[in-house]
């Protein structure tokens, strides 16, 4: 009977010994596979889009920031963005509601120069990542709600093609499945926001569009991992001009009734 | 006595040995998980590693071998069009930014998860030429549904006539 015990026991030991001899035999072979397989052949020269990425101190950076600091330092802002965040241009953005991720990393890359633009550069390059933080903090505590008293461009008195509402609609709402075009409310909001994207509900249509345009022939090219390049190089250009006339007319899922 | 002792010890060496591997955590084949963390940071694959986007689409190696790589993000996949030659194993190496996704290529047998933190690898031949869609096949929040890549399986001889850039990607670059 001892006999047998001792068998089974030795049996067992050997069998779990085994087990995890297996287990770490196939671990060190494939730690030793990855490696040689990142360090095999070097790519073409390296592009990065944004030096800004969400890691937990960025994100707690670009949050973090304190929106008294931020009023008095948005005076600078008031002449083009307005002086309540809806500025009396088309062309420019509207900034209140703004999301605090998305107008921090806009701001770094104008100041990196990943994101191109003239007027901007120069602004931004006189702000520390601080003063960004407090500006997004500022701007993300505007409220979006219409004022009658003031110049704003936005809701812009557009001209509506019912045909073209019903693009726009389907491309926020559902987006395009058979060309891969996600629906643009589930990253820009109201059903759902991904880091760094900005609401759209009371975004000016011609800031709009101008965007749009630069992402689809690359003149814009801050976008983390090819996101909105992929998506607006393959919108049409009627797609566009639907999609921002209705964000920019304020009939946009999420925006404030008027 | 001695047996049931016996008995209870090999039950908890068996269960040691099963648990160590995760395997109870997430369904991915237990070698991932040995050696903690060594894929690449999902939030960092713009700035370093192998999935910058220059660095994203199909890699021609040395012996003529194909390496695609690819990122699978909220509600995208980075190339969104690929093309590979008929005949011809191609290497893919996968990751996600953000949440879980599957690629699973329409028309053929084959599916790929993307984790991330974690590099997927399989490689696959695509014998009939055509064109095939990439649904992602993993619940990944709002855009879900309207997650879609594309694959173009072209023959051998089409494919060497393209130009560098073409055989990367067909997507924008």
């Amino acid at each position: 009977m001892g006999h047998v015990s001792q068998t089974a026991l030795l049996r067992i030991v050997v069998s779990c010994c085994g087990t995890l001899l297996l287990f770490l035999a196939m671990s060190l072979l494939w730690s030793g596979r990855d490696s040689s397989a990142q360090s095999g052949n070097p790519g073409p020269p390296v592009r990065v889009p944004s030096n800004v990425a969400w890691t937990d101190e960025t994100t707690a950076i670009a949050s973090g920031g304190n929106a008294f600091r931020g009023l008095l330092l948005a005076r600078r802002c008031n002449h083009c963005h307005g002086e309540e965040g809806f500025s009396s241009d088309p062309a420019f953005p509207n900034l209140a509601g703004d999301d605090r991720l998305s107008f921090w990393k806009q701001m770094q890359d104008f100041r990196s120069g990943k994101r191109i633009s003239p007027l901007m550069q120069g602004i931004a390059d006189g702000l520390t990542a601080r003063d960004s933080a407090d500006l997004a903090a500022y701007y993300s505590m505007l409220p979006t709600t219409s004022d009658p008293q003031d110049r704003r461009a936005f809701p812009q008195t557009k001209i509506w093609d019912p045909l073209r509402a019903r693009i726009a609609i389907r491309l926020i709402v559902f987006g395009d499945g058979q060309r891969g075009i996600p629906p643009c409310q589930s990253c820009h909001g109201p059903v759902a926001y991904v880091k760094g994207a900005p609401p759209l509900a009371n975004q000016n249509g011609g800031y709009l569009q101008e965007q749009l345009e630069h992402f689809a022939n690359g003149n814009r090219t801050n976008d983390i991992n090819l996101r909105m390049r992929s998506i607006a190089g393959q919108l049409t250009e009627d797609e566009k001009t639907a999609i921002s006339e209705c964000y920019g007319a304020g009939l946009g899922p999420g925006a404030n009734p008027r | 006595m001695k047996k049931k002792i016996q008995f209870v010890a090999a039950i908890t060496l068996l269960a040691l040995a099963l648990l160590s591997t995760r395997y109870h955590m997430v369904d991915l084949p237990v070698w991932h998980f040995f050696g903690g963390g060594q894929g690449p940071d999902p939030t960092t694959l713009h700035l370093r590693g192998e999935f910058v986007e220059s660095n994203l689409g199909a890699a021609e190696g040395p012996a003529g071998s194909l390496t695609m790589r690819m990122i699978a993000q909220q509600y995208l996949f980075v190339p969104q069009c690929i093309v590979v030659p008929a005949g011809v194993p191609v290497h893919f190496r996968v990751t996600s930014a953000d949440a879980v996704h599957l690629l699973s290529f329409l028309g053929t047998d084959y599916g790929l998860k993307a984790v991330p933190g974690a590099v997927t690898e399989a490689t696959f031949t695509f014998d009939k030429p055509g064109s095939f869609k990439i649904p992602c096949h993993e619940f990944c929040g709002a855009g879900h549904s309207a997650m879609r890549g594309q694959l173009k399986v072209v023959p051998r001889d089409q494919f060497a006539s393209l130009l560098p850039g073409e055989r990367r990607t067909c997507g924008p670059r």
